[in-house]
């Protein structure tokens, strides 16, 4: 009799890094709109197709130019606490840079609880002891490594996952039919690709390059009188 | 530079930088070094806006560091950039201040020039300010502003970037006195004019803070007139002078 053909194992980091971008990871990720919740109140944001523009400018600039150089930089030696100083200083926006520190530190804190590691550690002691702020893409991106995810996987994972808890928010506020989100998601494949290879060219002086529109809006969601989000 | 003047009688002295040749071509690199000694009040501006011609072979680029002193002023003031058809522009401006220093830095990026009036002709714009504030106990940046805009690459004239308009105009204040009570005013201030403006705060490092203001319209004068209340605002606040008035055009 033949052998059972099986088919390709599992990595060894599949599932683990599944559950640390499922939407489901407990980071308080649907509290924060990153700035379309202005666009929503002018009216620039208001269906599908309006909600997919500014979620393809805000992949395609403040999120590569930010959050997916600041992975590759860390999984290219460039040390935690450097990265942490560079984004606190570009994120100006406080809501937004409140945002990456407040969904960091959970980050920080699901990771020691179910992926430990010595450089995970390293990061929160940095942090417990004042001395970095505990951004989100960083505290991914320390986890993702020790877990041995390269580079471009974890850059892709760690985009498709902002964009999906940005596109669940957009359904509960614009508001949008489920499925309409799920065209959303199936549209971001391509830029997501786009964006993890746009992040690998890029050089340290184009860190943290921001798009004035998106950047103003973010300001702006600081005085919006009636707001569902934090951000 | 010329012949250092003064404009009003509150101790504020005025350098104007020249741009030899009227213009930046490629692969040209000027260096300016700027430092303003403790107690010292500087206001730095330039003669005419920075033009950069076509640079076909390499980038142009401006190197510009400063250094505050103990309780010295500094207002940077210069003229706007326009971008020729083609023309490629580096501007790196590295400060560092003193938690008793004061900077008000304004800012205004134009669409360009092209032979067929058409905007966003130019290759690459860049301007990065990175503030650092220096205390006896070590450097840490407080901010980093960076701006690039490539129109070949990304549609930059839509949402998420300029939003429909044209113009860009950017005000940095680092000073112990900024606090959210500042960022509210000059808000309040900006919503006057005919701009899409934000306004917000960096965190507070040393007993001092960045306030940031970024502001689209669609005219030079029009961001000149709002930047121009702004700083006025705080001219009028923190030194009883009047608004600025250079007197150029």
């Amino acid at each position: 009799m033949a052998p059972h053909r099986r088919g390709p194992t599992v990595t060894s980091y599949q599932l683990s890094l599944q559950q640390l971008c499922d939407s489901s990871l407990p980071t308080g990720a649907f509290a924060h709109s990153l700035g379309f919740e202005t666009y929503i109140e002018r009216g620039v944001v208001r269906d599908e197709e309006s909600f997919d523009r500014w979620l393809g400018a805000f992949l395609s600039q403040q999120l590569t130019y930010s959050d997916a150089l600041a992975i590759r930089f860390l999984y290219e030696g460039v040390p935690v606490v450097e990265l942490d100083e560079l984004l606190s200083a570009q994120l100006l926006p406080r809501q937004v840079r409140e945002a990456s520190v407040k969904m960091g530190n959970r980050m920080l804190e699901i990771g020691t609880e179910v992926f430990p590691s010595p450089e995970l550690s390293a990061y929160r002691a940095l942090v417990s002891g004042g001395r970095a702020a505990g951004h989100q893409p960083l505290a991914f991106a320390v986890v993702a490594r020790s877990l041995g995810v390269p580079p471009a996987a974890a850059i892709a994972a760690y985009l498709f996952a902002t964009v999906t808890s940005l596109t669940q928010n957009a359904v509960r506020a614009i508001p949008l039919g489920q499925s309409a989100g799920q065209r959303v998601l199936r549209n971001a494949h391509d830029a997501v690709a786009a964006a993890v290879e746009r992040a690998a060219c890029l050089t340290p002086d184009d860190f943290g390059a921001v798009s004035p529109g998106l950047e103003i809006s973010q300001m702006r969601h600081e005085r919006q009188r009636a707001r569902m989000f934090m951000s | 530079m010329l012949r250092p003047h003064y404009l009003d009688e509150s101790g504020q002295v005025c350098y104007v930088v020249v741009n030899p040749g009227g213009a930046y071509l490629g692969a040209d690199l000027y260096v300016v070094d700027v430092e303003v000694g403790d107690g010292a009040d500087l206001l730095l501006t330039t003669q005419s806006a920075t033009k950069i011609y076509r640079t076909p072979a390499s980038f142009a680029e401006q190197r510009m560091t400063v250094r505050l002193g103990e309780g010295s002023r500094l207002e940077l003031a210069p003229d706007q950039v326009i971008a020729y058809r083609e023309a490629s522009y580096r501007q790196n401006t590295y400060i560092t201040v003193r938690p008793t220093s004061s900077l008000v830095m304004a800012e205004v990026i134009t669409p360009g020039w092209s032979p067929d009036g058409a905007s966003f002709r130019y290759e690459e714009l860049r301007l990065r300010n990175e503030i650092h504030v220096e205390t006896d106990g070590g450097t840490r940046l407080l901010a980093l502003d960076n701006l690039l805009i490539r129109p070949p690459i990304d549609d930059v004239t839509g949402t998420g970037f300029m939003e429909g308009y044209s113009h860009l105009g950017s005000l940095v204040v680092v000073d112990a006195r900024v606090d959210q009570a500042l960022a509210d005013d000059l808000h309040q201030l900006a919503e006057e004019f005919d701009a899409y403006t934000g306004v917000s705060l960096s965190a507070t490092m040393d007993g001092i803070t960045a306030l940031v203001l970024r502001s689209l319209s669609n005219s030079t004068e029009k961001l000149n007139t709002l930047l121009g209340g702004c700083s006025g605002l705080l001219r009028q606040r923190w030194y009883g002078q009047a608004p600025l008035n250079l007197r150029k055009y």
